[in-house]
């Protein structure tokens, strides 16, 4: 058979070309970084979590680097500035996916944003893990990239039932929040499980947070027999204002509830210190110290290698931190055990978690289960006990 | 019960009074409803809060200092806001620009201050229960500086050229008056005025920036029940307002008391549309 020069020719650029598609490319991905979006709300009036979360995010990229990356590939965190606000979420998610060609994204970190952007991520296919409460931000079926590895609204609900009915063992509840939206329906979902668990919701109400008198409400409650205030909002001043009336009433009911009872601005804000007594805020295990000053040993290493690298506990929440270094982590572990950046292989790895321990809490995702933190690892808290971003447990707990 | 009603009912009337007074002052020079209002008496707490709390000052170099800066700001909006919209009041463009004044007073303050409600000192320490101060020092700021209106307005020369501009404001420039100065001298008072309800409605209401929204809707309320530029009116209705109010929150609960002082609003206006106290004014032709 003769060889004619265009079949020299041909064969030539097949082979060039077979060679420049088939040889370089794993070089390539092998060195290439693996990229983790970060949809963070570094300012404007929500970025205290992010602040926190941040500050858990660098410190689990910088010990991953400094130990050799993932499999010699480093990770490289590509933040973008959300100001907590949905458009600008939106638009950074596309950058991130279209222009920055991220691997995966952590975020975004408030349910507001998570709602605009989770459905885009879905349709890009992209690993997303975030800390965000609001139920539908989890549907296998609609988003079966998106994982969550902070506790759902439902999980805080039933952990905060499960201390007044079990721990405190009291029967007849008050359930007050705001008038938001989230303070509307968490009230009716709370009620609803009290009363399905036998309770007596002798109360319930949703409150202006502006309202300068919160006696009416604390007034109503206790005509009507509470012996609990189950309390779900995130206003600080309606909070600190129900605790100062308290005192003023003479009525030693206990409130129980929204972790932003336990915020420091409270401290400002109730008229005497002891006001804020007997007030148990959703907390976790993780981040709860016992009688003796004590964190669990596995959080306690953690706060030591912070405190080593200089990263500041005392102005934030350590869950927040702990959350940003779990996140990364899994990132990371996902990458390593697929052996790649493929999408499919990262949620393929995250689906098979059974109790990963991380340093949050211990993660359990499924093809049929996103939602990984075990509410048996959230527990109450004296909300007015903190101590370098971790507070007492509440009574009761052993 | 009613005590408690009485206590904080009078005590968040006479802040909504004061703020309809905050009002009343502004539009009796310019013509113009200002709706920085509210902001003037959010800012009141918050430049309180920041001068005696955070930067320690003595309460009385605090408060001085604080409605000093809340005439500052109450002079900026009648140059920013209501100057360059005089010559076409028909056209109600001072609705956007006193609007826009007031979501960036909001704005800034939430940025520079927080978002979240920051504590006031506690004044002089008097009284507990129904009888705390942060009751009672609303209203009792709301008597004194209804006394020093009255006198101003009546016995001094200043006062009286304002009622000159209110009544007439052609006829009082035809005459010499500086019309002019004495507009921006009736912003840097309405800003002291709103000063004074925010600084002493501090206890009750904390130094929070949602605060001047909330200041803006319920202050509007006794000015068009007592009728615009009635200030006697505008201290009955705020002062009725405020006990409508906590009356509600007791008997109907919180979510429903905004609904019951709307629906009340509403009923009296279609009664008296001029307000409770105003007066349709004859016009010579």
């Amino acid at each position: 058979m003769a060889i004619s020069r265009r079949d020299v020719l041909l064969g030539g650029a097949g082979a060039a070309g077979a060679a420049a598609f088939s040889f370089p490319a794993p070089a390539i991905a092998q060195a290439e970084p693996i990229k983790v979006g970060c949809l963070a709300a570094m300012t404007g009036p929500s970025s205290a979590p992010t602040i926190g979360f941040n500050r858990g995010v660098n410190f689990a990229a910088d010990a991953i680097n400094a130990a050799g990356g993932v499999k010699g590939r480093k990770l490289e965190i590509v933040m973008r500035d959300t100001q907590g606000d949905p458009t600008k979420a939106v638009n950074a998610t596309q950058e991130l996916i279209s222009q920055a060609k991220v691997h995966a994204i952590w975020g975004p970190l408030n349910s507001g944003e998570a709602l605009a952007t989770t459905p885009i991520m879905a349709r890009a296919k992209i690993p997303d893990i975030h800390p965000c409460v609001v139920e539908s931000l989890i549907d296998v079926t609609k988003y079966p990239n998106a994982f969550r590895m902070a506790p759902s609204n439902s999980q805080w609900d039933d952990a905060v039932r499960n201390y007044c009915l079990n721990i405190l063992k009291v029967k007849k509840v008050a359930v007050i929040g705001d008038t938001t939206g989230y303070g509307v329906t968490a009230v009716g979902a709370s009620v609803a499980a009290f009363k399905k668990d036998g309770a007596d919701v002798v109360y319930q109400a949703n409150v202006d947070s502006t309202q300068p008198d919160m006696t009416p409400d604390m007034l109503r409650a206790k005509n009507a027999g509470a012996e609990v205030i189950v309390v779900w909002s995130v206003s600080t001043g309606m909070e600190a204002r129900m605790f100062n009336v308290r005192a003023v009433m003479n009525w030693d009911v206990a409130f129980v509830g929204h972790p932003s009872m336990s915020s420091g601005e409270i401290a400002g804000l109730v008229e005497k210190p002891a006001n804020w007594k007997k007030v148990y805020a959703i907390g976790y295990k993780s981040c709860s110290y016992d009688a003796a000053g004590k964190l669990p040993s596995k959080s306690e290493d953690l706060v030591a290698r912070l405190a080593k690298a200089n990263i500041v506990m005392s102005d934030t929440l350590l869950w927040w931190i702990a959350g940003g270094i779990d996140a990364i982590e899994l990132i990371a572990k996902a990458v390593a055990e697929s052996g790649s950046t493929d999408s499919a292989g990262i949620i393929a790895y995250w689906n098979t978690l059974s109790k990963y321990p991380g340093y949050f809490g211990n993660y359990s995702f499924s093809p049929t289960q996103h939602n990984g933190y075990l509410t048996e690892e959230i527990v109450m808290s004296e909300a007015s006990t903190a101590k370098n971003g971790t507070f007492a447990l509440a009574p009761g707990y052993t | 019960m009613l005590a408690s009603i009485l206590a904080s009912g009078l005590a968040a009337g006479a802040i909504y009074a004061l703020v309809g007074v905050t009002y009343n002052t502004m539009f009796s020079t310019s013509r113009v409803m200002s709706f920085t209002a509210g902001q003037l008496a959010m800012l009141g707490g918050v430049f309180g809060s920041m001068f005696t709390l955070k930067l320690g000052m003595p309460l009385l170099a605090g408060f001085v200092l604080t409605l000093v800066c809340c005439a500052i700001i109450g002079i900026i909006t009648e140059f920013v806001a209501v100057r360059p919209v005089l010559k076409s009041l028909d056209q109600h463009l001072y609705v956007l620009s006193t609007l826009a004044v007031a979501l960036m007073i909001q704005q800034v303050t939430a940025i520079k201050w927080g978002t979240e409600p920051q504590p006031f000192p506690r004044l002089f320490g008097i009284g507990s229960g129904v009888w705390d101060e942060k009751f009672w020092l609303p209203v009792v700021a709301c008597a004194i500086t209804i006394v020093g209106l009255e006198y101003l307005y009546r016995r001094t020369l200043v006062g009286r050229a304002f009622v000159a501009i209110a009544e007439d404001n052609f006829a009082a420039r035809a005459l010499g008056l500086p019309e002019r100065n004495l507009r921006v001298a009736s912003y840097a008072l309405a800003g002291v005025i709103g000063g004074v309800a925010g600084f002493s409605g501090g206890e009750l209401l904390l130094a929070f920036f949602a605060n001047g929204a909330l200041l803006n809707f319920y202050g509007f309320v006794p000015v068009a029940l007592g009728g615009l530029g009635n200030n006697r009116g505008a201290i009955v209705g705020g002062l009725a307002l405020g006990l409508f109010q906590q009356a509600a929150n007791f008997l109907v609960g919180g979510i429903f008391s905004s609904v019951a002082v709307f629906a009340l609003f509403i009923v009296v206006l279609l009664a008296a549309p001029q307000g409770l106290f105003g007066a349709s004014t004859a016009r010579r032709v």
